[in-house]
């Protein structure tokens, strides 16, 4: 089933974060929204495999990466293809052209850093697109350098650049929130040493404002911080119980004063429960 | 007098009203509460409203439903409900992704205060922008099928559906109490 949606809903970094935690492999389409009916529909896709993103590109026709290296004049663009089609049709185009002595490694981390890091850190500045992720759609291997990186490696990367968070904005962490880690461990990633300073406070239990005056940071930056760990996969928010001060003081409830702490139920008693609800369905 | 409460949370337009209406068997009580000290003076109230039903079963018997606030601006309420719960239910429509990470903050906001058994409902799956429930799971953060509670289908609309929901929910909190999940 295809996974459809805005990213005004449900943003890049939170897809990024699904497909990897769902170790998922397919498409992923974005259809940039323009106000303008006639004006071109410019469309990106990048695929995964197993999570990781393994190419980019905004054209269909698998000659993106073909045309990369005839740009930069490695090779011809149409004599990389024609190599391509010579090798196994299930190898990567750049890992055939580097078996055969064409393009060296160097070459290939550069091809992989043009194609999928700089151009999909783009794609996180976009205010709004229509996106689809296909499961179904083979990999593209015309258009695989044979290099990949985890989804979330990505979104930290682009996070750490972006610019203008205004379409991010009510993604981000309460400032009476904390963050708690849910991994096990030291974070593999590599984190810069404001998310390392931020880590430090993974425990639940202080808020990002007080986290903001400890750091001596703008409280905006340590709520971006946290958003970048939180769709690494590292932490999640924590609301905690906001103190009323500012705010009257409202009349105890019925259940605070006559309902006291949930004791233990009786079998008996769950069984009947069980019992009467079963007569309903 | 023998009494199960549950409490029933998630997003705002998840379908918590509806949900308790469904089953209840009194008209369900839309609690506003009203500011009494002195700040009363500079703003009449404080909403902090929340939905209660009840379900009796017996003599002594009775099952009270406590629909939390929508909003996680009122979080000193939803302490006070989970802390007096015997399980809990997350609803989440499953159409709306935008609500997925509020879901999420529900769900570490109950977590950190009470260790109750709790399932997780997915609303609106008849509509055909819901995403599946495998999707879903993985979008709340369950990646392993053997570590995660129950996550079922519900029509907070149908009385049938919503009595489904609440067996599932305390079948799971007795066999949490046999073996306790994490």
């Amino acid at each position: 089933m295809a996974v459809t949606g805005y990213l005004s809903e449900f943003a890049l970094a939170e897809l990024f974060n699904f497909l990897e935690q769902g170790n998922k492999t397919g498409l992923l389409t974005l259809c940039k929204l323009s106000d303008d009916q006639l004006q071109y529909r410019e469309n990106h896709y990048i695929w995964f495999n197993q999570g990781r993103i393994v190419a980019a590109a905004n054209r269909l026709d698998q000659h993106g990466l073909a045309y990369m290296i005839g740009q930069r004049g490695w090779l011809g663009e149409h004599t990389a293809l024609r190599v391509a089609q010579t090798c196994d049709v299930s190898t990567p185009i750049g890992l055939s052209l580097k078996n055969q002595g064409l393009l060296t490694v160097e070459q290939l981390k550069l091809l992989f850093y043009t194609q999928v890091m700089r151009q999909v850190c783009t794609l996180f500045a976009l205010k709004d697109a229509w996106f689809q992720f296909d499961c179904k759609a083979p990999l593209p291997f015309a258009e695989m350098t044979g290099l990949n990186a985890p989804a979330t490696e990505v979104t930290l990367a682009a996070l750490r650049v972006l610019k203008d968070w205004s379409a991010l904005a009510n993604k981000l962490p309460e400032p009476t929130s904390a963050v708690m880690s849910i991994i096990e461990g030291k974070p593999q990633q590599k984190l810069n040493q404001t998310e390392w300073q931020l880590w430090e406070f993974a425990k639940g239990t202080i808020s990002l404002q007080e986290i903001a005056q400890q750091l001596q940071l703008p409280l905006e930056k340590v709520q971006q911080i946290a958003f970048r760990l939180v769709t690494a996969g590292l932490v999640e928010e924590v609301p905690l119980v906001t103190v009323i001060t500012a705010h009257p003081k409202p009349e105890p409830l019925p259940m605070e004063s006559a309902v006291p702490e949930a004791t233990m139920l009786s079998h008996s008693f769950l069984h009947n429960l069980v019992g009467f609800l079963k007569g309903k369905v | 007098m023998e009494i199960m409460r549950l409490v029933v949370t998630g997003p705002v337009g998840a379908g918590k009203s509806t949900f308790i209406r469904s089953v209840s068997e009194i008209a369900v009580v839309d609690t506003d509460r009203r500011a009494t000290d002195e700040t009363a003076l500079l703003k009449q109230k404080t909403t902090v409203a929340f939905d209660f039903g009840r379900l009796s079963f017996g003599p002594e018997m009775a099952l009270h439903l406590y629909g939390t606030p929508g909003q996680s601006r009122f979080d000193f309420m939803w302490d006070i409900l989970i802390q007096k719960a015997h399980a809990y239910i997350l609803l989440v429509a499953a159409h709306r992704p935008s609500e997925f990470i509020e879901a999420r903050r529900i769900r570490a906001f109950m977590r950190q205060r009470s260790p109750v058994p709790m399932i997780i409902g997915l609303t609106h799956m008849d509509v055909p922008e819901a995403w599946d429930l495998e999707n879903a799971a993985i979008a709340l953060g369950y990646l392993s099928t053997n570590k995660r509670p129950p996550i079922i289908a519900v029509d907070p609309t149908q009385t049938t559906s919503v009595a489904q929901a609440v067996i599932t929910l305390v079948q799971h909190s007795m066999q949490a109490h046999l073996m306790p999940l994490s």
